[in-house]
């Protein structure tokens, strides 16, 4: 693989990695770095091309591997910095409360953002990415079971919270 | 596209039980139109799902900065072959050089061992001969030797009679 090559077939998939990293990591740049160092993994393990089939899979999981390893590096628990915004959506939320949340996108992000990790992660493979069931299994190295049920759960919790802070702000 | 088909693809959406093709209809749909005060509740979702994949890398030199190290990468590949070559035809060239002369040295002085007897017991005589030969060698310089040291010892006696005798300087 030449350079020019690279650039065609590999660098569009940046933004898919950026956007996924982003999601797990909460860091720009971090996010960053990762998808960087996805990249420049790629060029290095250009020999073994022909054993990889699905590279943007490949580039998904291995994007998915490094963001996991940099949170553990820096114990930093994704999940404890976006407490505070979570009161907001548990179930003891007041119509007070909910009367603050202006931005209803903004909602939903933070109700996604709540998700256990796997859920979240599925959700953004699916709805956001559009990866089929079966890419999703390979990126997430889960059974199609696993996934759809880690879906399906994801969804009707947003789904739930959503319709829990629209009837709080009636 | 009528709100009712929107509210079947949701139902089924719920349930994970919509296509790829169909949950793009669902945010293509959110994203256009005004949903109906039934739909209302439920298109943030979908409109924030649309606005997430427009997330990019801001960084308008990421790319160049991506391709410069991989060009740099790939340069220090280049470099480490090209030594690597030059190396290994530097090994070949001497190990050439070496089996040329070795086939030369052959030629000229043919090695005395190239031969060796088939049937044991004349290869035995043979060495029996050959390890005589060496011992009467071994014999003939020991006696060599001996005459050697005699008239050695014989030198070292003359010396000692020539030597004037010292004064006595204890008095």
């Amino acid at each position: 693989m030449n350079i020019a090559t690279f650039e065609k077939a590999i660098l569009p998939v940046k933004d898919k990695l950026y956007r996924f990293a982003l999601k797990l990591l909460s860091s720009p740049d971090d996010a960053k770095d990762v998808v960087q160092e996805v990249l420049m993994r790629v060029w290095n393990n250009q020999f073994n091309a022909e054993e990889v089939r699905n590279w943007e899979a490949w580039c998904m999981c291995m994007t998915r591997n490094l963001a996991l390893d940099r949170l553990r590096a820096s114990s930093r628990k994704r999940s404890d910095t976006i407490e505070a915004d979570m009161r907001l959506v548990n179930d003891d939320l007041t119509p007070d409360r909910s009367a603050e949340l202006s931005d209803s996108l903004e909602t939903v992000r933070l109700i996604i953002d709540a998700l256990p990790d796997k859920q979240r992660q599925v959700m953004h493979l699916r709805d956001v990415e559009g990866y089929s069931y079966q890419e999703i299994c390979s990126i997430l190295e889960l059974d199609m079971n696993q996934v759809k049920v880690t879906l399906f759960r994801a969804r009707n919790t947003v789904r739930e919270k959503m319709l829990k802070i629209d009837a709080y702000g009636l | 596209m009528d709100s009712e088909h929107i509210h079947r693809l949701l139902e089924k959406y719920w349930k994970c039980e919509t296509t790829l093709e169909e949950e793009e209809q669902l945010r293509r749909y959110f994203q256009q139109s005004d949903p109906p005060e039934t739909l209302r509740d439920i298109a943030p979702l979908f409109q924030h799902l649309q606005e997430s994949r427009q997330t990019e890398i801001v960084d308008p030199t990421f790319t160049k900065k991506v391709l410069g190290k991989l060009a740099t990468r790939n340069k220090a590949t280049q470099r480490w072959l090209y030594n690597t070559m030059r190396i290994a035809a530097g090994v070949l060239v001497l190990v050439l050089a070496v089996w040329l002369i070795r086939i030369e040295v052959r030629k000229t002085d043919p090695s005395p061992t190239a031969d060796t007897y088939s049937d044991p017991e004349i290869a035995f005589e043979e060495t029996k001969k050959a390890l005589l030969m060496i011992s009467k060698s071994f014999g003939r310089a020991e006696e060599q030797a001996r005459k050697l040291n005699l008239f050695n010892e014989a030198q070292e006696k003359v010396r000692q009679d020539d030597e004037p005798n010292e004064p006595d300087t204890r008095m």
